[in-house]
């Protein structure tokens, strides 16, 4: 029975890759290009230069940790939709700490700075669970709104406190150096900040699978009801699931800044605050799962740059396919669901 | 003339006779109560009158003319129609659009200027006073129910069947609902109303129809008839006392509530001054129809709900204020009469499931991290003394929704009644079980009993309460009705207890 089921979700998966590496031929041709021609810019793109294989995890890291956050409220049954947001309160809150905390330096300074941006973010999504569990508030609707304020917000600190003295530009100050993320392998932009995100995997993976704690949230997530008959704290742990994963997603915005932009200024999330909604949604909120389509989906990014810069092919197909992707995904669970009607007793 | 009359209508579902040669006869101008215990088959049958369910055999005829209804779309153009329990009326709608939604004359341009018209002439003339244009989110419990009788009425119905229509209106609206349901027997409309208040039928009806395990036990005319008698048709049988009934003397008080009240929040059926006891080794049964607060009292002493008024101790120390998690570590546990909701995490498996409650402690976490080992090992046993089976071959890795309701209630009592339990709080623990669950489940709360620990046993079937109990607490709209020692309590005057009838009134 299971086998069966096992090889069936192969075939469904391999059903949906063929689905959208037709549609992506055909989008393609549409631009006048020759799909075959287009398809080994997209691989050279990816595995060319050992640099530009390393870009990949550049891009994957603020991915990673955005959807962990994600993967962590999803499972607690917090449908926080506001990563985008957290991530640039952390960003803020960690610039700010860099910027003008005095008296440390180096990998303290460093440290803490990522600290308070992680406890900047999780507070931030701490609004929107205590709604949800005081007042039984949509927390879709309330972080969706927090991304509206927290980006603006970020534009107002540009242009007025935090803004450069010596420039015109809305950016803050630069970071001194010795509260930069270093590179860790030189000559790429492969930096310590990825390797924070994968050990931030490992632990969430050790948090859901292997403690009370993970079990706790999954109770939770799963019935609220029975979760609070026996004695589980729904408040405490919406609470603590939001703080986690808005922390998670703030801490995506504190490495980008001390690791990539070395200062703060608008749309540096690259939007993957919602990208990680769809990232945590198609890993099944599983980790280690997050972290392999993170990587994946940042794969498909780099290659489809290479592809715009090369051909002219616009790299927009890739969100498309990926759109796609996850409605194929989601259709393809209500099919299921249809085909075996829940069981009654 | 009767209008409506049935002959042996039958109903089974999975087998299971609902309805079993049920007949009756209702006459034009006259009210016509059903009575009968839960499951009795009271709303079956009248959904077969109305056409939701249709009936495996039988016969039904409407103004002489046999009938078949296969929806009640057809009942209602015969001159049916139905007021059921939970309101079928859309809240953000004004009341005039709810009348006349889904009217068969309703042209593309809705003429509410006349629907509304006819709907305040027929509310003048039955004293059925409501804002037309008010949304129905906005109404009262009572408003709505007449807004519900109003579109019937706009449909030009001859026969109206009410489902519990009593059960949501406090006593004052009760009775300006009676007149209501006088004047429309006067201008000559049938109506069936089930209820199961005694006073009620006695009240308004002119006949009852009695239902007892699906079938009709009796047809009586109300003014030849008395409360004593109702219920002893309602209820049937002298019920069989065990008779291993060890009464423990001198033993001490487990738990102790002192004047417990809930208030009343979205329409919940509220607790009003509570007061009771529950001693070591003593099965204490909770009576009462359903509903009537068994269900707030169960989750105020589990602390599920907090009450608002009123103490409560546990061997003499307060417990008022701790979480469920605390009373559970305190000794109470709780059996809940919804397992999938309440009680069980269906998507995850039995060994998860068997230490829902213990998990934070040694052996199956340590540090907060989880020993899986322990916790299969921990199910292993369980399923051995409790006799939990799963289908297949998975075993403790199943997940708790694909077994059946008798081993999900196992695995409930296996998890509660640790060595930890002194208070067994337990609702409707043998609700849809089989006969051999029902008697291990039974036995298991008597084996508590016989070793000194104290059960609370809420039941809406009297046999169970009556072969298990103590002592007895009746209950009846969130009140405690009356506390009856086993030996002492007849059936009758349970059944009266249930159906709000107090000895006082009685005399």
């Amino acid at each position: 029975m299971q086998q069966i089921n096992r090889k069936q979700t192969a075939f469904d998966i391999l059903k949906i890759l063929l689905m959208t590496v037709v549609l992506g031929a055909i989008l393609i041709l549409i631009c006048g290009a020759n799909p075959w021609e287009a398809a080994q810019l997209f691989f050279r793109g990816m595995f060319g230069t050992f640099s530009s294989f390393a870009e990949i995890f550049v891009k994957a890291c603020p991915l990673i940790l955005t959807s962990l956050g994600c993967a962590i409220a999803f499972k607690t049954g917090f449908f926080n939709i506001g990563a985008e947001g957290q991530f640039y309160v952390g960003a803020l809150g960690t610039t700010v700490v860099a910027l003008y905390l005095p008296g440390v330096s180096g990998i303290a300074k460093i440290v803490l700075a990522l600290s308070i941006g992680f406890i900047c973010g999780g507070l931030w999504a701490l609004i929107a669970a205590v709604l949800k569990a005081k007042f039984n508030i949509s927390e879709i609707i309330v972080t969706i709104m927090l991304n509206y304020i927290a980006i603006n917000f970020l534009g107002y600190a540009v242009r007025s406190f935090l803004m450069d003295p010596a420039g015109n530009v809305p950016q803050s100050e630069k970071i001194a150096s010795d509260a930069r993320l270093a590179i860790f392998i030189p000559s790429t932009r492969f930096h310590v900040g990825i390797l924070i995100a994968v050990c931030c995997v490992a632990l969430v993976w050790f948090l859901m699978e292997k403690t009370t704690v993970g079990y706790e949230l999954t109770a939770v997530g799963t019935n609220k009801r029975a979760a609070g008959c026996n004695g589980i704290s729904v408040f405490k742990n919406i609470v603590l699931s939001a703080f986690l994963s808005g922390g998670f997603a703030a801490l995506a915005g504190g490495i980008e800044v001390l690791a990539i932009q070395k200062k703060l200024l608008e749309g540096i999330s690259s939007n993957c605050g919602y990208t990680a909604v769809l990232v945590a949604l198609i890993a099944g909120n599983r980790p280690f799962g997050v972290l392999a389509v993170s990587v994946l989906y940042a794969a498909m990014q780099v290659g489809a740059n290479s592809m715009q810069r090369q051909m002219g092919i616009p790299s927009s197909i890739v969100n498309i396919l990926i759109g796609v992707v996850v409605v194929l995904i989601l259709g393809k669970e209500l099919i299921t669901l249809s085909r075996h009607p829940k069981q009654t007793q | 003339m009767a209008i409506l009359e049935t002959k042996n209508i039958c109903k089974a579902f999975a087998g299971v006779y609902a309805n079993e040669n049920i007949s009756l006869s209702v006459e034009k101008g006259s009210i016509h109560a059903l009575l009968g215990e839960n499951g009795a088959g009271k709303t079956t049958f009248v959904n077969i009158l109305y056409g939701i369910y249709t009936a495996d055999s039988g016969e039904m005829r409407w103004k002489g003319q046999p009938v078949f209804f296969r929806s009640p779309m057809d009942a209602i153009d015969a001159g049916i129609g139905m007021v059921q329990q939970h309101f079928s009326l859309v809240s953000r709608m004004t009341v005039l659009d709810n009348i006349i939604l889904n009217l068969k004359g309703n042209r593309f341009v809705l003429d509410r200027v006349a629907a509304e018209k006819r709907v305040l002439k027929l509310a003048e003339k039955y004293g059925l006073h409501v804002d037309t244009r008010a949304r129905v989110t906005d109404l009262s419990v009572g408003e709505r129910q007449r807004v519900e009788i109003l579109k019937a009425l706009y449909r030009d119905v001859e026969l109206l069947i009410l489902d519990e229509p009593t059960g949501v209106l406090t006593p004052q609206e009760t009775a300006k609902f009676f007149d209501v349901l006088r004047n429309l027997k006067n201008e000559g409309h049938a109506i069936i109303i089930i209820t199961h208040r005694m006073s009620e039928i006695m009240a308004v009806s002119d006949r009852v129809t009695i239902l007892r395990d699906g079938r009709n036990v009796a047809n009586l005319t109300t003014a030849v008839t008395n409360p004593d008698e109702l219920s002893r048709y309602m209820i049937g049988r002298e019920l069989a006392e065990s008779g291993d009934v060890v009464t423990p003397t001198g033993r001490g008080v487990m738990l102790k509530m002192d004047h417990i009240s809930l208030a009343r929040r979205n329409r919940e059926h509220p607790l009003h001054d509570i007061t009771l006891q529950v001693h070591n080794g003593e099965i204490l049964g909770i009576a009462g129809v359903e509903g009537n607060g068994q269900k707030e009292l169960a989750e105020v002493i589990t602390g599920i709900r907090k009450n608002n008024a009123g103490e409560m101790t546990l061997e003499g120390s307060d417990i008022g204020n701790l979480s469920v998690k605390k009373r559970y570590e305190a000794g109470i546990a709780y059996i809940s009469d919804d397992r999938h909701n309440d009680s069980l995490i269906v998507s995850m498996n039995v060994a998860e499931n068997l230490t829902l409650r213990d998990f934070r402690c040694a052996p199956y976490s340590r540090c907060r991290v989880i020993n899986r080992v322990a916790i299969a090992r921990n199910a292993e046993q369980k399923m051995t003394v409790y006799q939990i089976r799963t289908s297949g071959k998975t075993g403790a890795a199943t997940p708790v929704g694909l077994m059946s309701g008798g081993n999900q209630q196992k695995l409930i009592i296996a998890r509660e009644l640790s060595d930890k339990a002194k208070l067994i709080v337990a609702s409707q623990p043998t609700r849809g079980l089989d006969i051999g669950a029902t008697e291990f489940v039974r036995n298991m709360l008597i084996k508590q009993r016989n070793e000194g620990k104290s059960v609370i046993l809420i039941s809406a079937d009297l046999e169970e309460i009556m072969a298990l109990s103590d002592r007895i607490v009746v209950m009846f709209g969130g009140a405690i009705a009356g506390i009856l020692p086993r030996g002492d309590a007849t059936v009758q005057q349970i059944g009266l207890l249930m159906g709000g009838i107090m000895e006082k009134e009685r005399a």
